[in-house]
């Protein structure tokens, strides 16, 4: 035997626009395949006397439509905005943060350039660098030599006979 | 609630329009959602008219045939506790053996149809409630 109150899932009463608890109301279908739940014998009555509810100055349409209770509404939801700290991080203390957040943008700058001209010289000394290895090894080396030898391996045997 | 001398609709396409109920099986006297029902058609589609069954005769005034009651405008309880009713009552012919003798079922049927074993009616008709 299955418990009546395994779903209990309110629904909401079409006409009034209460909650229906289970156990209550009627569930009425039309001929158009519309089904209507109604919560009591009053919103039966008045919906099969095709009563419209937006008139009915008690039901949750009607209230809904005249704005009724809207300002306690309102009232209650008061919006809640989180206040963002700055907080110490492993590698940097909080004055260091703020120190940085506060620099001038022009000194961000000249640094940031300072920086870049100090990489770029740093990988043109590396690249004239390599390139002074290579000549060194290439003249090393005798007459054409693979990629492959160049690398190190063993000279390709060469074909004497077809 | 239908009873002896019930009128009820027909909704399926078995050629029937109007039945009534000359009998409810399994001695009961009150046919409800989901008993068979034996009755007379009293009003039936005219004999050229398309949209019928074309598997089975088609049901002609004075025919006796059973029937499934689907809809009915009394109040019926479900086990949940919710109490459904609907505008009307109406009814899908079958034949001696349970079968359907239509093959459409046009407008909702109650979810009574499926709990008391009528699965090829559930499964024809487009809506259930």
């Amino acid at each position: 035997m299955f418990r009546k109150f395994s779903l209990i899932r309110t629904e909401i009463c079409n006409f009034s626009g209460f909650k229906i608890y289970p156990g209550h109301g009627k569930t009425f279908v039309k001929s158009d395949s519309r089904s209507y739940r109604l919560l009591n014998g009053k919103c039966e009555s008045l919906f099969l006397q095709r009563k419209k509810p937006s008139k009915l100055s008690w039901t949750i349409v009607f209230r809904r439509l005249h704005k009724k209770g809207q300002a306690e509404e309102a009232a209650k939801k008061r919006t809640r905005r989180t206040v963002k700290a700055q907080r110490a991080v492993v590698g940097a203390t909080l004055d260091s943060i703020k120190a940085k957040k506060n620099q001038k943008p022009e000194i961000r700058a000249s640094l940031r350039q300072a920086a870049v001209a100090k990489s770029k010289d740093a990988k043109k000394a590396a690249q004239d660098k390599k390139k002074v290895e290579l000549s060194k090894v290439k003249a090393a080396q005798k007459g054409n030599v693979s990629k492959q030898q160049m690398k190190g391996a063993a000279p390709k045997v060469q074909a004497k006979s077809r | 609630m239908l009873l002896l001398k019930s009128l009820a609709k027909v909704i399926d396409n078995s050629g029937a329009l109007v039945v009534e109920v000359i009998n409810v099986m399994g001695g009961m006297r009150v046919a409800s959602l989901g008993d068979e029902v034996v009755c007379v058609v009293k009003k039936a589609r005219a004999a050229t008219s398309d949209g019928a069954a074309n598997a089975v005769s088609k049901l002609k005034k004075g025919d006796v045939a059973r029937a499934l009651v689907v809809r009915a405008a009394q109040r019926v309880r479900r086990l949940d506790g919710t109490f459904v009713k609907f505008d009307d009552n109406a009814v899908v012919m079958l034949s001696k053996q349970g079968a359907p003798l239509g093959n459409r079922v046009l407008g909702v049927v109650a979810l009574e149809a499926r709990q008391k074993r009528w699965a090829k009616i559930a499964s024809l008709a487009p809506k259930m409630v």
